[in-house]
């Protein structure tokens, strides 16, 4: 509270420095609660518009007579009236203890009364994001604001979506703008199209998790077009606006504070999220190694049931069991402590363990010893202080994290300064910097690639793997690749990896490393014209560069390569505006504030990446130059992009119960065509405080808004003239190809219009209060590259096509239950649901596709549903019960599948609705909060069991079904599984895809369909071969999780007395503690790709982690 | 001071923004002209690099003709198609990168220094590229978007498929008219170099093709073009193959090392099929054919489309590799069985069926490393021999072994002559007749697909294209 306050005060100060001019009155207000002069306060003779503020010292002078009243108001405070009854008055204000009761920082960073806006906006403290950090502070944002969607990715520094009520934009971006200290700054990942639809690579984050939390001040988000319209057409999918820390300044003493914390937290794997294995069969995918289907008895030394290689190892003449190590599943030899076999472990030269057999029986140490804990550590120092004309804020922090996955870390330093400087009554230069030096190595492989470990794990593995030993082999022995998936007897090269790499020497020697050096800062000077009056000019610029490499290693199953990627990007811009704040009539009952302004934006972007060809030649060199044949021309891109705005904005206030905003931008952009790049939106917003009109006893405040508002958007770089890519040259023959989107030199700007309704209450003295809205939006005339048919010889055409509908509600509210002097206990409660409709694509299509995904699942925009539809093959149902109908398959393998349906929707990846409830206890120095975050409903399709119910690696394949026999029995022998024992497979609560079959407590409903399925290699009616339609492979995403839990004790001041110590505060912290519901049975709901338009997949998913941390923060 | 440090970046601020905004989108990183010859030769390699391959995600057809079968993972082996959208793959990359290219080029070729005659000869180049293509589609699926391919319409129609075939003999006439000297392509045409004469013997053996394949559904246009085709000069040698020879260095190396090789896999073995037939004549190919050969050099074949062990069956071979190994579009081995079936027919100047058959089955021993021996001593064995009264089944079937290197020449092989094949052990059903349409064609261009699906009895992949009777 006292952080905001001073922050305003400073903003508002600025407007006081030419008042004072006669006295008749004068006095000091201060703080009631901590006695500290109060500078800003308005301070007004009651009946009159003869009004004053109070200087940093806290000092007024007002002309009034004796015995007339003066109005003490300040925003955060309550407001007081006081009688003249002499020439000095102290005046002391208790703050107010609404949390809706607050100047709020709005469009271009303008402070605002939050009552006066007609339009939703929701803040959050820094505290919010420093308390319980994460390495991603849009994370922190999760459950704490009401119709944000956030989804992790699930990897360390990995990128986080954001999308604000609902996704607006077919194939455009469809991420909140985030805007620091008034600087739109840069939020792309520049991941690969691979990472965004889970086929493989390196998830590099997305860059606004450059910004330190430790930095800021606070968060306001501006969920609506009408909040956003001065920004301009970045801004249709919302804003996060973060104010970032400056020096205070406390009555024009010179003062000094250094504040420095630190803090550490250990991450553990969630065994509930991730895989459970069956550990009973070994390796191989079914009943066809050592020969012609042996079935020889179990005893028998060349017993292999047709599950092992029966070759002679070691050369006595004797057949031996030799397990298929090359093959990546687990439909083999049951495992029997009595059979002595030869492994991976036997068959490298260089291991103590060559050339011997060992007991078939279930390892030790599992996947799950492969994960380690993660560690992340924080380190920040900040000094900030001021004098009479200025202030500064100089901030360090180191921030580095260990990952699961041996090793890699992410690293961050930040370094921020913030200075302003009164150089005259009315001018005020500010700067700010902030200098960010990221880095990473050994970040997670992603999706359905050999570098993720869970490609493996979830997928593709021999569960008799030993973890231990893998990576003894690998650490001990000369770090080198000795696989459990080696090709094995038989083969050519038995000892050369087949589809996978030995663990640790794919997490160790396969790695990536990145760097991003980035500057982000403005130089800003506002001058005061006159009392009502101030002009503003700000330049800013966000810049970096990056370079991310990416090696593999000689000896690995894929070919050795190096790439580099080098980046830079840069954005400026220059704004310059005049706003005003100007009382009329009587009292100033009518106020007229506003803007106009004009912004330039500028934005380079510049990228190469190179990589070697055909391998390296000397292993462990990762140079272009170690390339086997010459590298293949580079990949460069460049665009640049401008667009040139002037806007204003005209707020008209009335007797402060009504306020009109007005507001009309219009933009100028590089990236449409020359003569139609110019478009215009307006908006209008209505606020109106009802509980002026109404008095009942325990309602305090009502306000109702309105507003409605249009706001165009251009296209994307590069998307008017059509040009051509040369490829590698064949032979010294230069290759050259039409592109594969054709591009459209008559686009048109995008729309997006939209409206909005709220309604603000408090009750019980500020206790309680609620903040409801309701809105609806519709984007059209959008531009995309639409898919047509390739006989078109074009696979897009970019168009201006298609519209999405968004409408929805989102509440916010607060309780404090109980408020005594030493306790209280409050409640903050979001809730938020959106409804989407895709209402027309391109022409008659029906579809449009956003991602092909691997199983064959499509995610698609489609007519009439909502973004995101999964489409894939469906169940053939009884029309009566519902139940999966089957079929009799191969009598020479019996048992039963599932009919194919024709390829149709299967799910979708919108939520019904997410809500977060906040608990916090406060008793005396100690405070303890929680917070529930959730969401209901929305699908996703998982690659993970799509091949691991296939590959027989998941624990249920090993079990015993209704009738007690082993699943992998045959069916004529009482194996197989029913689809009724299907429907509840490995998991606690119904699956969704069984939703008509079972009630709600799981038992089946209508007729059971008892047909055995045959279950005893991966050709079974589960996985993904001949097998399952994707739609049993349809999760549910709901949760419930215990976010974030922070038990902070402050250390008593009179404790510190004696020390030259002014605060103390030692805080356990918890984050992801426990999954209180989830419909996902081996995984987390919410682990998925990276930031993007495509989500609702699960591929190689990572587990999740429970952090517990301490953090200590010590104030000087 | 101060309100001039104010003045001057508000005054920097306004200035600076006088710069056209226009100028900041182009692209100073791709051009928006490339030379003819570039794109030509993108859409030859664009056509080679699909035909040459076999690997899951394009062109199945050494599956689907039974040459091949898989370990493991069997889906592809026994006709699954759509699952990793292979009918889609295919029809793209004849579309976009085939046929687009080719018509880039076409009207990149006004910006040439060149002489008429050798522009006419690359156009003509681009003709014959061109109905490569379109034959590849329209063996595949029967009906395909023709006359509104590569239009302005987004939906372009579905054309049939036997008037398709007509235009494309037609363009082949047009285009031998042209074809003599060198083309203004020279070193782009990655082929010949830019021999237009050698282009015109590949025209003229590729309208051999066309008429051979329609000889049974319109016999006059067939003998018609046919004889035009050989009077006009087709291959007779080897060395007139319209060949391509694959490169050393990644990324133009032969795409079937990039799938055997490099990828380090182990996916494909020999089916039952190819090999029973091979070893029941001991064929003198197979040791090229395959490697890991069981006692007597016989193929170990494996039940086609069931799970087997990489190990115990023979393994494609040595040959397959090499990354420089080379495809032909079209080669004299397949000429040779085209003339023969020509000669059958009794086409004027076709010569002697026998004749033709033992040109061609020798020459496709010599191709897999063989001698002429080894050629003569194959051909005297009873069922191999030629035999008039079973010319067609003996044609057919040596065709599909010789086509081992052209695996779409394979199956049009096995479905023109009726080769018999077994029954895939997990679809429980023969080879199918035809790709079904891509699903993409039914939610991009759902109303011309499903007219042109409807002529295939609902695009049933086990309905005959109208060559195929």
């Amino acid at each position: 509270m006292k952080n905001k306050l001073s922050l305003w005060s400073v903003l508002i100060f600025v407007l006081s420095v030419n008042f004072a001019i006669a006295q008749s009155v004068s006095g000091v207000v201060s703080d009631a609660a901590s006695g500290e002069p109060l500078p800003g306060v308005a301070v007004a003779k009651k009946g009159t518009n003869n009004a004053e503020l109070t200087d940093f010292d806290g000092k007024f002078t007002i002309t009034a007579e004796k015995g007339s009243t003066l109005v003490f108001s300040s925003m955060g405070m309550e407001t007081k009236e006081v009688a003249v009854t002499s020439d000095f008055l102290q005046v002391s204000l208790k703050s107010a203890s609404s949390q809706l009761d607050e100047v709020v920082v709005t469009a271009l960073g303008i402070s605002r009364e939050k009552k006066s806006l007609g339009y939703a906006t929701q803040e959050v403290d820094g505290a919010a994001v420093t308390t319980v950090k994460d390495a991603n502070f849009v994370n922190s944002l999760s459950g704490k604001v009401a119709g944000v969607n956030i989804q992790s990715s699930g990897t360390l520094g990995g990128s986080s979506n954001i999308v604000i009520r609902g996704f607006k934009s077919l194939t455009g971006n469809n991420q909140a703008l985030f805007v620091v200290d008034g600087v739109p700054i840069s939020n792309s990942t520049g991941n690969s199209s691979n990472v965004a639809s889970g086929r493989g690579g390196y998830d590099y984050g997305n860059a606004a998790m450059d910004i330190n939390p430790e930095d800021i001040e606070n968060i306001s988000v501006l969920k609506g077009a009408a909040a956003t319209a001065l920004y301009g057409s970045r801004a249709a999918n919302g804003v996060v606006l973060v104010t970032t820390k400056s020096g205070k300044v406390s009555g024009g003493k010179k003062t000094l504070g250094i504040t420095a914390s630190t803090g550490i937290t250990v991450g553990t794997v969630n065994a509930n999220t991730f895989v459970r294995h069956q550990n009973q069969y070994g390796p191989g995918y079914g009943r066809y190694y050592g020969g012609n289907y042996i079935t020889t008895a179990p005893g028998d030394s060349t017993f292999t049931d047709g599950r092992a290689q029966a070759v002679d190892v070691n050369g006595d003449g004797n057949t031996d069991i030799a397990l298929p190590m090359g093959e990546d599943a687990s439909w083999g030899l049951q495992v029997d402590p009595s059979l002595n076999v030869y492994d991976w472990e036997s068959i490298f030269p260089e291991l103590p363990t060559y050339g011997q057999p060992k007991s078939h029986v279930a390892p030790e140490n599992g996947a799950m010893s492969f994960w380690q804990q993660s560690i992340t550590r924080n380190n920040n120092f900040a000094i900030d202080g001021g004098g009479e004309n200025s202030s500064f804020r100089l901030s360090a922090t180191n921030f580095n994290q260990t990952g699961i996955v041996p090793g890699s870390n992410i690293g961050r330093d930040n370094v921020s300064f913030s200075g302003k400087f009164n150089a005259s009554d009315k001018l005020t230069v500010s700067a700010k910097a902030n200098y960010v030096k990221q880095s990473g190595k050994g970040r997670y492989g992603t999706g359905y690639d050999a570098r993720n470990p869970n490609q493996s794990f979830r997928q593709w593995y021999n569960v008799l793997t030993d973890m231990s030993a893998q990576k003894d082999a690998y650490m001990n022995y000369g770090q080198k690749n000795y696989s459990w998936n080696a090709y094995g007897y038989g083969a050519a090269n038995p000892t050369k990896p087949h589809y996978f790499d030995n663990f640790y020497f794919s997490a160790l020697e396969n790695f990536s490393t990145d760097t991003r050096n980035r500057l982000i800062g403005n130089i800003m000077a506002e001058y005061q014209i006159n009392d009502w009056l101030k002009l503003t000019g700000r330049m800013s610029a966000d810049t970096y560069s990056e370079l991310r490499e990416e090696r593999i290693a000689v000896g690995s199953v894929d070919v050795s390569k190096y790439t580099r990627n080098n980046r830079s990007f840069t954005e400026r811009n220059n704004d310059l505006y005049l706003n005003w704040n100007k009382y009329f009539g009587n009292e100033g009952e009518i106020s007229f504030a506003g803007v106009v302004g004009y912004n330039q934006r500028r934005t380079e972007f510049q990228s190469i990446s190179a990589g070697t060809n055909g391998g390296l030649v000397v292993p462990g060199i990762y140079a272009l130059s170690n390339s086997v044949a010459a590298p293949a021309a580079p990949g460069e891109s460049a665009y640049q992009l401008g667009v040139d705005g002037v806007y204003g904005q005209a707020s008209f206030g009335y007797k402060n119960f009504m306020y009109v905003d007005l507001t009309a931008r219009r933009d100028v952009s590089s990236t449409l065509p020359a003569g139609n790049n110019s478009f215009f939106y307006p908006s209008a917003t209505l606020s109106f405080i009802f509980s002026e009109f109404v008095d009942v006893d325990g309602f305090d405040f009502g306000k109702v808004r309105l507003n409605w508002a249009n706001v165009g958007s251009d296209a994307p770089a590069q998307a008017l003239t059509d040009v051509y890519g040369i490829g590698t040259p064949f032979n010294g023959v230069t290759l050259a190809s039409a592109p594969s989107t054709q591009n459209n030199s008559s686009l048109l700007p995008e729309n997006t219009s939209s409206i909005e309704a709220g309604l603000e209450m408090k009750f019980l003295k500020n206790r309680a209060g609620l903040d409801f809205s309701v809105y609806q939006s519709s984007t059209f005339n959008q531009i995309l590259p639409a898919q047509v048919s390739t006989s078109t010889g074009t696979y897009y055409k970019y168009v201006n096509a298609g519209q999405i509908d968004n409408n929805g509600i989102e509440l916010s509210a607060y309780f404090t239950p109980v408020q005594t002097d030493d306790f209280s206990w409050d409640i903050n409660v979001n809730w938020s649901r959106n409804r989407n409709k895709v209402v027309e694509l391109f022409g008659d299509s029906q579809t449009l596709l956003l991602a092909s995904v691997q199983g064959g699942v499509n995610i698609t925009a489609r007519v009439g549903e909502a973004y995101g539809t999964l489409e894939g093959t469906s169940f053939v149902r009884d029309g009566a019960s519902g139940a999966p109908l089957v079929y009799d398959w191969a009598s020479s393998r019996g048992g039963a599948r599932y009919y194919q349906g024709d390829v149709g929707v299967i799910g979708n990846i919108q939520a019904d609705w997410r809500g977060g409830v906040n608990n916090a206890f406060s008793y005396k120095n100690v405070t303890l909060s929680a917070l529930i975050d959730m969401q209901m409903g929305g699908d996703f399709f998982s690659l993970d069991t799509w091949y691991g119910y296939g590959t027989g690696v998941y624990d249920f394949s090993a079990g015993t079904n209704a009738d007690g026999n082993p699943i992998r029995t045959n069916i004529e022998d009482g194996g197989g599984l029913s689809w009724d024992e299907v429907a509840h497979l490995g998991i606690e609560t119904p699956m969704q895809w069984d939703g008509t079959t079972v009630d709600a407590d799981g038992n089946p409903v209508g007729t059971t369909n008892t047909t055995k399925m045959w279950m005893n290699d991966y050709g079974n009616a589960l996985g993904w071969a001949l097998g399952g339609p994707n739609e049993l492979h349809v999760y549910d995403a709901s949760f419930v999780k215990l976010r974030e839990v922070a038990l902070t004790y402050r250390v008593p001041t009179s404790a510190l007395a004696d020390l030259p110590i002014a605060g103390v505060d030692v805080s356990l912290i918890g984050r992801n503690l426990a999954i209180l519901y989830k419909n996902t049975p081996y995984s987390d709901p919410e682990a998925g790709l990276s930031a993007g338009n495509v989500q609702g997949y699960q591929s190689g998913a990572y587990p999740s982690l429970r952090e517990v941390g301490v953090n200590l923060r010590v104030k000087f | 001071m101060k309100k001039l440090l104010f003045a001057a970046s508000a005054a920097l601020a306004i200035t600076s923004c006088t710069g056209d905004l226009t100028d900041l989108n182009g692209n100073g990183k791709a051009p928006e002209k490339v030379p003819a010859g570039a794109l030509f030769a993108n859409a030859t390699m664009g056509y080679y690099d699909y035909v040459s391959v076999q690997n899951v995600n394009q062109n199945n057809l050494r599956l689907w003709s039974q040459q091949w079968t898989q370990t493991t993972y069997v889906d592809e082996s026994n006709f699954e198609l759509t699952e990793r959208d292979v009918n889609g793959s295919s029809y793209t990359r004849m579309y976009t990168t085939v046929i687009r290219d080719c018509e880039e080029a076409r009207a990149a070729l006004a910006d040439l220094v060149a002489a008429d005659a050798e522009i006419q000869a690359a156009d003509a180049s681009i003709e014959v590229m061109e109905v490569l293509a379109y034959g590849f589609l329209v063996d595949l699926f029967g009906d395909v978007p023709y006359t509104e391919a590569l239009t302005e319409t987004n939906t372009p129609v579905y054309d049939d498929d036997a008037a398709i075939y007509m235009d494309l003999l037609a363009r082949l006439d047009a285009a031998t008219a042209n074809l003599s000297g060198m083309s203004a392509f020279g070193s782009s045409d990655i082929i010949y170099g830019g021999d237009a004469a050698a282009w015109k013997k590949a025209a003229n053996s590729l309208m051999l093709r066309l008429a051979i394949r329609i000889i049974d559904a319109d016999p006059a246009a067939a003998k018609t073009y046919g004889e035009k085709a050989i009077a006009g000069g087709v291959f007779a040698s080897t060395a007139d193959d319209m060949r391509l020879f694959y490169s050393s260095a990644p990324p133009h190396t032969h795409p079937m090392w990039e799938t055997l090789v490099q990828s380090g896999r182990t996916d494909f073995i020999a089916s039952g099929t190819l090999a029973d037939a091979m070893n029941m004549h001991n064929d003198p190919r197979r040791a090229a054919f395959f490697k890991n050969l069981g006692g007597s050099d016989s193929v170990i074949g494996a039940p086609h489309g069931l799970q087997s062990d990489y190990y115990q069956f023979s393994q494609p071979g040595v040959a397959l590799e090499d990354p420089t190994w080379s495809h032909a579009a079209i080669d004299y081995v397949e000429v040779e069985f085209l003339l023969a079936h020509a000669a059958v027919a009794g086409w004027a100047g076709a010569g002697d069926a026998a004749t033709h058959y033992n040109n061609a089955v020798s020459a496709s021993v010599i191709e897999w490393g063989g001698d002429q021996a080894a050629a003569d001593a194959y051909l005297a064995q009873a069922g191999v021999t030629y035999d008039a009264a079973t010319a067609a089944a003996q044609i057919g079937l040596q065709k599909w072994i010789a086509m081992y290197s052209n695996a779409p020449e394979a199956y049009n092989a096995v479905r023109q002559y009726d080769v018999p094949m077994n029954v895939a052990a997990g679809a429980l059903t023969v080879t199918p007749d035809r790709y079904s349409y891509p699903i993409d064609e039914y939610s991009l261009n759902e109303a011309n697909v499903k007219a042109a699906a409807s002529k295939v009895n609902d695009d049933d992949m086990f309905t005959k294209i109208f060559w195929d009777m």
